[in-house]
């Protein structure tokens, strides 16, 4: 009865009467795009298409690249190229310390073989959480080892779709 | 007089309703809620894990690692609070973690399906096994995520896997005709080089029109009108919001694995040929032992049926099952009808397999 009155009470839709008209239309065009887009001829077509965009703006990147590559020359600074291999580098170091921090399990292991210290990160395995919105622990981080960071990544926004 | 309050009330109704349109196409919903914690991070992956809800005794003790797709936020695994995978398998007691590979950056183009299989990937479970202190495992991969957790399970065989579950996993790629993205990437018509060396990694942004060109009239159009249609029901309002938050939000795919996925993949079959080289080392698919069950979008686009399904007959595991459920893509495990289907039916299989 309330369910009714609620639809009674709704305000009237301008597009209600085309929305049946819509949906047949649009599940008839879909089938239609699909079958069309499932050619070889739209392959070739989007094939072409990409590879003359990338032909076309080829030489503008270049350029670009080019004069941007001098302009950071002159302002001594260092070009993409040079920051990516920086990047690389780090992320060697990193992998690096990951080694060094495995071999560190194992050796923990092998000092206490009753399980103890491989179960050390597993401490929190016992305490459920209660709270949505627990607060960062802190526990000491050693540095490059991520293993103790103990960071915790908790949104408390309350946004409109929040339960 | 009477007329024209009507045409008012349906006037202020029509501009309350472009109102509520508006904000939703332009503004982010509050996903990826669960709260978790990163115990392991390496170049741009990080690994979470999230706080338990239950108590210790009451727990699994074989953890959960969940491994997304590499072109994609992993968030589409913990949506929104009431409908999220990783809030539903932490509320039956799993010990649950995510492999969350991050956005590659310039300097990450050369990063191959190798890098992330057989260098982020074991390194992200040898912290699994140290937090959790279980040896043995659980893996989820999901799309492309599959592949990875695939080639890993083949090439690390002993190395503690105990159940393997893909998610609409793109595996065989023989079926040529049934593969929009195969007939798309051919060699006649796509040149990979030429994208990858004008853009190094390939942008999230032709990854995501890519994708939404296999149904145009869906993604475009129909969408749309589904969310006009449905501005009245919070319910479905938020569904659609935080599902277009996440779909909006597009990240790049390394340079070096989007060349192995469309050359040796898409185009040579090799993973399922067991031709696949990683890191000098043929992947092997038999050498697969796991548990292994295969969830199956039965109308996938994306991934069609036809690319999950010859798994099964390749792998040694004894105990394999292909679930296969209506639904698309990312439906199967994100839509409606998900909780009520798909999950339980990951939960009690992979509760019978984590004792």
């Amino acid at each position: 009865m309330k369910e009714t009155q609620e639809k009674t009470s709704k305000p009237a839709d301008p597009l209600e009467p085309f929305r049946a008209m819509r949906d047949a239309y649009l599940d008839a065009m879909a089938k239609t795009v699909v079958e069309a887009v499932n050619t070889e001829g739209y392959a070739q077509a989007t094939g072409a298409l990409l590879d003359g965009y990338l032909t076309a703006s080829g030489p503008w990147r270049e350029a670009v690249e080019k004069s941007m590559l001098q302009a950071l020359q002159q302002f001594s600074l260092p070009s993409r190229q040079e920051v990516a291999a920086l990047a690389e580098r780090f992320t060697n170091m990193e992998m690096r310390l990951d080694d060094m921090d495995a071999k560190l399990d194992v050796i923990h292991r092998l000092l206490h073989p009753d399980g103890t210290a491989a179960n050390s990160e597993a401490d929190e395995r016992t305490e459920p959480h209660t709270s949505p919105t627990r607060t960062a622990g802190a526990r000491a981080t050693a540095p490059g080892n991520r293993r103790t960071a103990g960071r915790r990544f908790v949104r408390r926004g309350k946004g409109p779709t929040q339960r | 007089m009477e007329s024209s309050v009507v045409a008012l009330d349906t006037h202020l109704d029509f501009a309350r309703r472009l109102r509520t349109f508006t904000h939703v196409l332009t503004t982010k919903a509050p996903i990826a809620q669960t709260p978790k914690e990163l115990i392991w991070a390496l170049n741009k992956a990080k690994l979470y894990r999230y706080t338990p809800v239950v108590p210790v005794e009451k727990r699994y003790p074989v953890p959960l690692l969940l491994v997304f797709a590499i072109m994609n936020r992993p968030s589409i695994l913990d949506l929104r609070p009431g409908h999220s995978f990783v809030e539903f398998m932490l509320g039956r007691g799993y010990d649950v973690y995510l492999l969350d590979w991050g956005v590659p950056g310039y300097e990450d183009r050369h990063l191959q399906l190798d890098d992330y299989a057989l260098e982020y990937l074991p390194r992200a479970i040898r912290k699994v096994k140290a937090a959790s202190g279980s040896q043995a495992f659980s893996m989820l991969g999901w799309c492309i995520g599959a592949i990875l957790t695939t080639i890993y399970a083949a090439m690390r065989s002993n190395d503690g896997l105990r159940n393997l579950l893909l998610l609409t996993a793109p595996l065989d790629f023989s079926d040529r005709n049934s593969i929009t993205f195969a007939r798309w990437t051919d060699e006649r018509y796509f040149n990979v080089d030429s994208i990858l060396s004008a853009f190094g990694n390939m942008p999230g942004e032709l990854i995501d029109r890519g994708a939404k060109a296999l149904k145009p009239v869906e993604n475009y159009i129909t969408n749309y009108c589904k969310l006009w249609d449905n501005l009245d029901d919070p319910q479905t309002l938020e569904a659609w919001h935080a599902m277009n938050t996440w779909v909006t939000d597009n990240i790049p795919m390394a340079g070096g694995a989007y060349r192995q996925l469309i050359v040796e993949l898409y185009r040579n079959n090799r993973l399922m040929k067991n031709e696949l080289v990683v890191r000098g080392e043929r992947a092997d698919l038999g050498k697969i032992r796991a548990n292994l069950l295969t969830v199956i979008a039965a109308d996938d686009h994306i991934t069609p049926p036809c690319q999950s399904e010859t798994i099964l007959s390749k792998v040694a595991s004894r105990d394999k099952e292909l679930y296969r459920i209506p639904g698309g893509h990312i439906g199967m495990m994100a839509g409606s009808a998900a909780p009520r289907t798909t999950w339980p039916h990951i939960n009690a299989w992979l509760s019978a397999r984590s004792q």
